[in-house]
């Protein structure tokens, strides 16, 4: 079977400066693999690993994505290829425009049985794309799916809503956006790391996509600032083990805690 | 009832949509439109909607055996492109959020996620959410046209109860969707499954904690204060200790009970995100710099093998008297 697994590079939240005045800066944020991601690329490849065939990981955004430590990363976690498609004006692209830009790179890879997505990226976490790229390709869609069993032409799979397990089935193709607990992601091997070098990477354009430009964005962005931090006492308790539990007591039995 | 003005709601749990409703009572304040809740499911739940605030139903009647609330894309899609209203508020659950994702790839729009608050620029609508794992707030504002956004639970506040203003319930056609999953079988999460966010008091260990064993000191202090337990992100997964639905932050719970009690929790934004807007946070960790320690209302700065013990024996003699 044929899989793409779509993963979001994106710079670092926790590499976020934040300047006096509480605007932000992502400059000197690291680029990496978002990490909801991960877990779409583990449930991929031990898919590919169990029922033979592929893993296509498939990655839009502006130039810098083609960065030889990125790739790396990507195909050292067990992908058999790449496809980066990398145009400026895909940075800060909308959920429309890069489930847009996705479903057109699925289409141009051709006869993908199955498509896998991260539950959210790890800069934005609108937990949108995936499920936009399904309706966009005019397949079956799903959300937070905790298991995956491919049975020929049909999948089964376990979604996991907020009160109960959910176990449907559906025909091939299909989208699905994977939770983060579906599996733990590996951690490359140098064996993995030395093959990643010698596996095939293609890099498109929006213009290999037929798409003649970036698709037109359906939001702007007025302002991204830090968060206003909620007031706090900032009450510091110290002292011996008993001391510090009378002291918090207190306090708890003040607030009507305790 | 005149184009892009009404705001429409839907979300397949009443109590969700009770605060949705709320929500669009601010939006039509500003676009003059009225109210529209969508509801599936029985009449008498679209009754509740009209007693709830909205001004007129679109009903889609009750979901039929073996079909998914999802179903209702095609049928959403069709009425919003017929009835033009300025924008549809889903409520941000797993469902929800599929509902949203859909419709808006249908109607060639992006969706506003998880939607904090939203406000008025002159004319134009802004937007404010999280991004950056807590770590930024970001205001946007849609271009395009309708508006679809998510909103999570809790986020405004239900009216009361109120006499309905209107008996207009419609029905709207169903549009066969194009393609159908089976339903093999639903389970409940069992006995893991707890709502944290009804929690009016949560106890949160964190990495600090050593060992899976050392929990039971933990939950004792939960009892103690009549507690639900939590957890931070490693705890729950690549741990293991405790299931997925207890934990705190981006991708898991988003809390705002009355006590949040953090124990060897640092206080990484993606966690904290999740619990900022508690009424009380109390801290206990060793290092007084940890991030959480300085967002705290009270910071305990000593060893938790040490301080929850004697904070369980100080409830406990308190609660003897």
């Amino acid at each position: 079977m044929k899989i793409v697994v779509c993963a979001k590079l994106a710079p670092d939240a926790s590499d976020i400066e934040i300047r006096s005045d509480g605007s932000i800066s992502l400059e000197r944020a690291e680029w990496r693999i978002g990490s909801f991601d991960l877990q779409a690329i583990e449930a991929a490849v031990r898919l590919r690993d169990t029922h033979s065939g592929s893993v296509t990981a498939l990655s839009v955004g502006p130039q810098r994505i083609n960065h030889s430590k990125l790739r790396k990363d990507l195909l050292s976690r067990g992908p058999d290829e790449l496809v980066l498609v990398t145009e400026d004006a895909l940075n800060g692209a909308d959920t429309a425009v890069t489930a847009q830009v996705l479903a057109a790179a699925v289409r141009k890879i051709g006869s993908v049985d199955l498509v896998l997505t991260g539950e959210g990226s790890a800069d934005l976490y609108f937990q949108q794309v995936g499920l936009q790229l399904g309706e966009l390709l005019a397949v079956p869609v799903f959300n937070a799916v905790s298991k995956i069993e491919v049975n020929g032409s049909t999948v089964r799979i376990e979604r996991s809503l907020e009160e109960e397990i959910e176990v449907l089935e559906l025909p091939l193709p299909a989208v699905l956006a994977v939770t983060t607990d579906i599996h733990q992601p590996r951690l490359p091997n140098m064996k993995e790391i030395l093959l990643a070098a010698k596996k095939p990477v293609f890099e498109w354009s929006l213009a290999d996509l037929e798409l003649e430009n970036a698709p037109e964005s359906r939001v702007e962005a007025v302002s991204l600032r830090a968060p206003r931090p909620v007031e706090r006492k900032r009450i510091l308790i110290e002292g011996s083990p008993e001391e510090a539990a009378q002291a918090l007591t207190g306090y708890l039995v003040k607030e009507g805690l305790a | 009832m005149a184009d892009h003005t009404d705001i429409w709601v839907f979300s397949e749990k009443p109590a969700l949509q009770a605060e949705l409703i709320a929500c669009a009572q601010q939006l039509t304040a500003h676009t003059g439109g009225q109210v529209t809740a969508v509801v599936l499911g029985a009449r008498s739940q679209a009754e509740q909607a009209l007693e709830q605030g909205a001004q007129r139903v679109l009903w889609l009647g009750e979901l039929p055996t073996g079909r998914l609330v999802e179903d209702i894309v095609p049928t959403l899609t069709a009425a919003v492109q017929d009835k033009r209203p300025f924008g549809v508020i889903i409520g941000a659950t797993v469902r929800g959020r599929a509902v949203a994702g859909r419709l808006a790839a249908r109607l060639s729009v992006t969706v506003l996620a998880d939607v904090l608050e939203f406000q008025w620029d002159g004319v134009a609508l802004l937007a404010r959410h999280m991004v950056f794992g807590g770590g930024a707030v970001r205001i946007d504002r849609p271009l395009a046209s309708p508006v679809i956004a998510t909103v999570g639970q809790g986020v405004f506040e239900a009216r009361t109860r109120q006499t309905p203003s209107s008996d207009e319930i419609e029905s709207l056609p169903w549009v066969e969707p194009p393609w159908q999953a089976a339903v093999i079988e639903r389970r409940s999460r069992g006995v893991s499954s707890v709502n944290l966010s009804a929690a009016k008091r949560v106890i949160c260990p964190g990495r600090g904690v050593a060992r899976q064993e050392d929990l039971g000191m933990i939950e004792e202090l939960a009892q103690a204060l009549s507690a639900e337990m939590a957890c931070t992100r490693p705890l729950a997964e690549g741990l293991d200790w405790l299931p997925r639905e207890r934990y705190i932050g981006i991708s898991g719970a988003m809390i705002k009970p009355d006590l949040y009690l953090g124990v060897g929790v640092s206080g990484q934004a993606q966690h904290t995100i999740g619990m900022s807007e508690s009424r009380v946070v109390v801290a206990i960790n060793k290092d007084r710099g940890a991030p959480l320690m300085t967002q705290s209302d009270y910071a305990v700065e000593g060893d938790l093998y040490q301080v929850v013990p004697a904070l369980i024996r100080a409830l406990k003699a308190r609660k003897g008297k």
